[in-house]
């Protein structure tokens, strides 16, 4: 990586930098009283303006184009199970094991824009979804018909002591007219949880490219936490890897990259976002309510004999053809054959965007690229991948912190978001406070507290907000170009 | 509490079938706090800890001969699933190289423990756990490696992983498999120089923790037994377990919030899990699951990775099977449970004094599976003796290792199912002899761990007469 020309000396001297600071600050203290209200509007230390999203057609979305015969020969089927919508039991073959609780039913309805794969889509999709065949579920108040996608986590279980941490389905199958007999599951009181503070948010990842991401070895990742140790060191960064307990390796995926690999990513949302137990989590993850366990007393052959929902097939209805991975696996394959957004061309206004990204020390955390290794998948195979991720997790203070630790992340702890496809991207932060990414820029920055310390993002902030218009300008429609 | 106090706890609330002589308790209670000093003492010393405990005079009959009561697959199965028994058995059995040279497959290193999942778990039947001699001298040295082999494996002893409590400040956790030899020297590894971890200083800083493989008969049973009935299990007899000093909870899943079940201290989840994080910590065979490779020192990472993937060849059966990561969970998963051997009044007692005593408030004798998508493992009864929570265990077996919510004293609750022809004993191994096995659940608390839960419950087997404690052991080797 170069050496950012980072100016430091002007950075300590320069007044304006100093009355950047302060309103900085006084932006920090409004967002500090209006985090609990909504932080969705407000402005930082910044004339530039976000031109917003590239509109389609998408720039993401496309297999490789160096798959095999035989790869190539899988990717319809890899895309059908995608675009899947799951019921409870009924639909066609392959598409049933919906619920108890869930938060969508297709992988794509989240994982949708600007393509399938993608994240949270203009409108959102839950309101089609929520109340399918007969469902009684409550819209939650914070998910709205033009905000993102978001799941739900509680910091704390009910005695408001012991840490939770976990997903807390929004939906449930209870009234279902393909769940006959399943009545009494009650969906959580989003509300009240809200009103104590125990409700976070987050986001709808994006998944193109990210085969490439689950190569990354381990050494690159520790040597470019390494690299440019003091110019870091000046600017409050650090950061570290989230390393897995089960092989040491680095975690690289989610909002905390808590977790190691797509096909482990595909496990777990499997059953947590749409309840379609499976064979890494082969449990129903509500088992209240016996009648709302499977199997069904349906007639039918297209449902769920028991957990797990899903599983390597044998040939067995409702799955065919035979000895074809699991559905886990298969999303693990689309994901790993989806090739990263691609940025469009330069033009003299992104290529300065690029160099002040580099020259403020955004780069510092958004590490332009990785280079795989070898890979047994010749279409991953040394690929330069142009991320913008240190796959690290950051401090990134009370602003943004939610309260929730997940292995080595601690709850003021993100993963440097990949920037790729963040031309087309509709909503930022974790919890997709902003669709807006000078506010999202702006987020980054963050007073310490007697909780939390400050954002390690501070130093780097006040540089984007001690750039000339112009240079701030350039360096979002930088952004917006990837 | 005192030991004394819960004693009497327990003679009365729990056990008034057969109260406690206060006579001997006199006797025994003085006679255990000796044992503890003696067994704190010990641990520093762990090479001298195989001696007989003197508390009892119970004889353990040793691994029970015959037939192995364990492998083979579940009844059941369907014809597809029978189809397919052969590709994944020999998957689970094959050995490997660094270099695929057919019928060896290829993965092997840079680091690994073993060189096939069989090799560790083939006792007494494929899938089961360390044999009589430990295949491990036949595996360092293949095709040229220069390893030498670490002081603690020993020909007739365990099978033996390697943990680190720290890493090399002595201060930050580590907790991390290191894997005893490497690939170095081998001739399908050239240009690969990487060294062994120093196990010897490891050892004498005490740094060093070891465990045994754990047996995988029964697994696709153990895995979908629902979360609740383990939580309502845990919550059962509340009163009786704190009179003993029984607590206990689950290890849950930071992932999906379920309760983990496999391994030593339950930190996996479900045998695809362990199956996928296995063939990387235990052979180094880089996987769809954890698809890096654990060195990567240059010239180490020799082959295209993962190392094992899902098979796009066209062709009858092998058509887009799952790679070897789901082979190994197919095969795990329809692994029958271990049979035990048909009662006799001596182990028909054995199980009595096993229930009364209060082995059975953590070694839970049954779950029953759920309706289960797979036929061969839907509503049976599984006879584990396990509640898949974990519990403190006290200095003696604390091993300094936090996984998840399990602590560096707690472990999981060892299934019993199959301990009748089980060669080894506790998580590292130390003992054959299932009376010290018992023994070695008991432990006084110091200034770092609390007292082991199962201390009451040891106190009562000591106060057994012979008799009982024998019916006690046959039981235990009848499984």
């Amino acid at each position: 990586m170069a050496q950012p020309a980072f100016p430091a000396k002007r950075y300590l001297k320069n007044k304006t930098l100093v009355i950047g600071l302060m309103l900085v600050g006084l932006a920090l203290v409004s967002i500090v009283a209006l985090t609990s209200l909504s932080a969705s509007s407000i402005r930082g230390a910044s004339s530039a303006i976000d031109p917003g999203p590239r509109p389609l057609p998408a720039a993401a979305g496309a297999f490789y184009t160096t798959l095999t015969p035989n790869q190539n020969s899988v990717t319809a089927r890899l895309t059908t199970v995608m675009t899947e919508v799951n019921q409870v039991t009924g639909g066609m073959q392959k598409t049933v094991g919906l619920g108890p609780g869930f938060n969508s039913n297709s992988c794509t309805s989240c994982h949708a824009y600007p393509a399938n794969g993608g994240t949270s889509p203009p409108v959102n999709p839950l309101f089609a979804i929520f109340n399918l065949f007969g469902g009684t579920n409550t819209m939650p108040f914070f998910i709205t018909t033009n905000g993102p996608v978001l799941v739900a986590r509680f910091v704390h279980q009910a005695d408001g002591v012991t840490p939770d941490g976990g997903v807390h389905n929004m939906f449930n199958i209870s009234n279902r007219t393909d769940a006959p007999g399943c009545t009494g599951l009650v969906q959580p009181d989003f509300s009240g949880e809200a009103a104590k503070g125990n409700l976070i948010n987050r986001l709808t990842t994006p998944t193109y490219g990210e085969g490439l991401v689950e190569l990354v070895q381990e050494s690159d990742i520790v040597a470019n936490l390494a690299a440019n140790s003091s110019l870091k060191q000046t600017l409050g960064i650090t950061g570290h890897a989230n390393y897995s307990g089960d092989d040491g390796g680095i975690n690289r995926f989610g909002w905390k990259a808590q977790i190691r690999s797509l096909v482990y990513f595909s496990g777990e949302a499997y059953n947590v976002e749409e309840g379609n137990s499976n064979e890494m989590f082969p449990n129903e993850r509500d088992e209240s309510v016996p009648a709302c366990l499977p199997p069904f007393p349906v007639g039918s052959t297209f449902h769920t004999k028991g957990v797990p929902d899903d599983r390597v097939d044998t040939g067995e209805a409702p799955k065919r053809p035979v000895n074809f991975s699991g559905d886990l696996e298969r999303f693990g394959l689309f994901m790993r054959f989806l090739q990263p957004p691609t940025p469009v061309a330069p033009t003299p206004s992104t290529t300065n965007g690029q160099v002040q990204f580099n020259n403020v020390g955004c780069v510092l955390c958004h590490q332009t690229s990785f280079t795989t290794p070898k890979s047994s998948i010749a279409a991953l195979s040394q690929q330069t991948a142009t991320l913008y991720s240190d796959l690290a997790v950051h401090h990134m203070g009370p602003v943004l912190a939610d309260g929730i630790m997940q292995g080595q992340a601690g709850p003021d702890e993100f993963r440097t978001a990949p920037l790729w496809g963040i031309g087309q991207r509709l909503f930022f932060m974790h919890d997709g406070r902003t669709a807006d990414i000078v506010q999202a820029i702006q987020d980054h920055f963050s007073l310490g507290n007697s909780q939390y310390p400050a954002s390690e993002a501070n130093g780097v902030v006040n540089n984007f907000n001690a750039l000339s218009p112009t240079n701030q300008q350039d360096l979002i429609n930088f952004l917006r170009s990837l | 509490m005192t030991e004394k106090s819960r004693m009497n706890d327990m003679s009365q609330q729990s056990n008034p079938s057969r109260p406690v002589n206060r006579l001997a308790l006199r006797v025994f209670v003085p006679a255990l706090l000796l044992v503890a000093v003696f067994g704190v003492a010990i641990t520093y010393f762990p090479k001298n800890a195989t001696g007989r405990s003197p508390l009892t005079s119970a004889i353990d009959p040793g691994p029970r001969g015959g037939a192995p009561g364990a492998g083979g697959f579940l009844t059941g199965l369907s014809s597809n699933e029978k189809q397919i028994l052969p590709t994944i058995t020999t998957e689970f059995s094959r050995a490997h190289d660094v270099v695929v040279t057919s019928p060896v497959d290829g993965g092997l290193g840079p680091r690994f423990n073993s060189n096939s999942c069989v090799s560790c778990h083939q006792y007494p039947a494929a899938g089961g756990s360390s044999p009589v001699s430990n295949p491990l001298f036949s595996v360092y040295q293949l095709r040229g490696a220069s390893n030498t082999m670490p002081s603690f494996i020993t020909t007739s002893g365990p099978i033996l992983e390697a943990r680190f409590i720290h890493q090399s400040d002595g201060v930050t956790p580590d907790g991390n498999i290191h894997q005893l030899f490497t690939i170095t020297g081998r001739s399908d590894a050239t240009g690969c120089s990487i060294s062994q971890p120093d196990f010897t200083t490891a050892q004498l800083t005490g740094n060093l923790a070891l465990r045994q493989p754990t047996p995988m008969y029964g697994s696709g049973l153990m895995e979908i037994i629902k979360n609740i009935d383990i939580v309502n299990n845990m919550n059962a007899n509340l009163a009786l377990k704190q009179s003993l000093g029984i607590a206990g909870h689950p290890n849950y899943s930071g992932n999906d919030g379920s309760i983990q079940r496999f391994g030593w201290k339950a930190q996996f989840r479900a045998v695809l899990t362990v199956a996928s994080a296995q063939l990387n910590t235990e052979m180094g065979v880089t996987n769809e699951m954890f698809p890096t490779e654990l060195d990567q020192t240059p010239g180490c990472v020799i082959n295209p990775l993962p190392e094992t993937v899902t098979n796009f060849t066209p062709g009858i059966l092998t058509e887009n099977f799952p790679g070897d990561a789901e082979r190994d969970m197919l095969y795990a998963t329809w692994l029958l449970g271990p049979k035990a051997i048909a009662p006799t009044p001596s182990t028909t007692n054995g199980q009595t004094q096993f229930n009364n005593i209060g082995c059975v408030l953590c070694h839970t004798t049954s779950f029953t599976t759920p309706a289960g998508s797979r036929p061969a493992l839907t509503n049976q009864i599984i006879t584990l003796y396990s509640d898949f929570l974990v519990h403190h265990m006290g200095p003696g077996l604390a091993d300094g290792i936090a996984q998840g919510g399990a602590g560096p004293d707690e472990f999981r609750t060892a299934p019993l199912w199959g301990i009748g022809q089980r060669l080894f004993f506790i998580h590292d191994g130390r003992t054959k002899d299932l009376v010290q096995a018992i023994e070695d659940h008991y432990s006084l608390g110091n200034g770092t761990y609390g007292n082991s839960e199962a201390n009451s419950v040891i106190t009562n087997f000591n106060a057994l007469s012979t008799t009982n404690q024998q019916d006690l052991l046959n039981f235990l080797r009848s499984l």
